[in-house]
């Protein structure tokens, strides 16, 4: 990190900290993240609330990063407030920096938490994620607390609304998307006009994290540590995000695990119904299962394309782009009966 | 005509080489992207061995479903998937049983170039 930089954080620090002075010991960028840029600060800060030892970390955009779908800083910082607010176990947001002008892009601290969320290795691994019937639970009432925090939101009003049926939203997106690409998908066409002849009507919408997976929260040897990556949340039916958890492109291999592949779906159920106190709609799943299939076919077709443009030369990028087939071949099987 | 060993012999031998004589002199984070790369070969290999075949299979099914013996793959994709859409292939539509057939086939050989190990027995 540069001197200019470091000196320019330590003053915002310390001053977003109330304390008299803040002092980066350590700062090292972490590996991984074509858009963003995570930076590990440690920090000694004098004065204040959080005065002593500070282990935290940064988010600001990569230098480079290009037009991204995904939430900027400011945005992402308003909704880790909202969900920390609402209970749900996520790095604490600690200071926003809104003002470009003091590092060359806006940033934002949140506290450092530890483990690993690297998802085949939760997957074939039992020691990451301690007593897997209390993770599961526990990432249901995780998932229930964010489902919790309902429209309006004055502080979530960059969050996209809209009044049709979530389920048919999605649905004319997809297709808007793939009527642009340059070749057609029979077989995903196939499967958007199951999902419009199935769609159920709108009722509850809730704040959703729509990429709600193993892989996207931290785990360590006792258990959850945080639930991350919210660039795409959204307003949306909340068995959304039921059903891309448990969707089976999404259980890393372990199959019969069909809760992320870490757990027993009704472990997961359980502790989601105990924190909502509504009860899930076993059948009423089974839909949003088929439209996590299709999510994830058009966002990784998104991907190959990103490679294919010339865009980003990436062989996962290029890669991710030869995983339709399986999910096109999961969506026959599961819609060609009715 | 081109001699042998072809493409796909040539991607399977390199591809073998890697496995048995680099993998395991990898230390543990630079295996995962040897992987990616041989998993890249593999899906090129497999393209190669099946050659032009599926997708001349694939015109003719979907020009036979079109009743139209001149449009390209890639338009009648497209038209495929419109009729799709307006409903073509919806429980009690006439032609849904001929529909379904062909993206089965489809789905199947892209699946066999992509990805194999998740077919049904596995045919490899």
């Amino acid at each position: 990190m540069e001197e200019k930089s470091r000196k320019a954080i330590e003053r915002f620090v310390a001053q977003a900290a109330g304390a008299s002075s803040a002092r980066i010991v350590d700062a090292r960028l972490l590996s991984g993240g074509a858009v963003q840029e995570n930076w590990l600060l440690d920090l000694n800060i004098a004065g204040g609330l959080h005065s002593g030892r500070l282990e935290a970390v940064l988010r600001c955009d990569s230098p480079t990063a290009g037009v991204a779908i995904s939430h900027g800083r400011e945005q992402e910082f308003a909704l880790l407030k909202t969900v920390f607010d609402a209970g749900v176990t996520v790095p604490e947001p600690l200071w926003l920096c809104d003002d470009p002008a003091v590092i060359g892009r806006q940033f934002f601290l949140m506290r450092r938490i530890g483990g690993t969320a690297a998802g085949h290795l939760l997957a074939k691994d039992g020691r990451y994620g301690g007593n897997r019937v209390q993770l599961a639970e526990r990432l249901g009432r995780e998932l229930a607390r964010i489902h919790s925090v309902r429209p309006p939101q004055p502080a979530l009003g960059f969050l996209p609304w809209y009044e049709d049926a979530p389920a048919l939203h999605l649905v004319a997106q997809h297709r808007a998307f793939l009527d642009g690409h340059h070749s057609a998908h029979p077989v995903l066409e196939f499967g958007l006009r199951w999902l419009e002849r199935h769609a159920p009507p709108r009722d509850l919408v809730t704040l959703c994290h729509r990429d709600y997976r193993t892989g996207n929260y931290m785990v360590d040897e006792q258990g959850l540590t945080g639930v991350l990556d919210w660039e795409f949340a959204g307003w949306s039916d909340p068995l959304e995000d039921i059903g891309w958890f448990c969707a089976k492109c999404w259980r890393f291999g372990k199959v019969e695990q069909e809760a992320g592949g870490i757990g027993a779906r009704e472990d997961f159920y359980r502790g989601y119904e105990a924190e909502s106190g509504r009860r899930i709609d076993r059948e009423a799943v089974r839909y949003w299962e088929v439209m996590a299939h299709m999510n994830w076919a058009v966002i990784a077709i998104q991907q190959a394309q990103r490679h294919v443009s010339g865009e980003e030369n990436s062989l996962l990028l290029a890669l991710t782009g030869h995983i339709v087939p399986e999910l096109e071949w999961e969506i026959l099987n599961m819609t060609e009966n009715d | 005509m081109r001699d042998r060993p072809t493409g796909d012999e040539l991607l399977a031998c390199a591809r073998q080489l890697l496995r048995e004589e680099v993998l395991p002199a990898l230390p543990a984070d630079s295996k995962h992207t040897l992987l990616m790369v041989m998993n890249a070969m593999s899906i090129a290999e497999r393209q190669l061995r099946f050659g032009d075949a599926p997708e001349a299979r694939e015109l003719g099914e979907v020009r036979q479903l079109l009743d139209d013996r001149i449009v390209s793959l890639s338009d009648g994709n497209r038209l495929l998937a419109r009729r799709l859409r307006e409903g073509a292939a919806d429980p009690g539509a006439g032609g849904r049983g001929a529909l379904l057939s062909h993206l089965r086939a489809a789905a199947r050989q892209r699946l066999a170039e992509s990805n194999p190990k998740h077919l049904p027995g596995d045919s490899r």
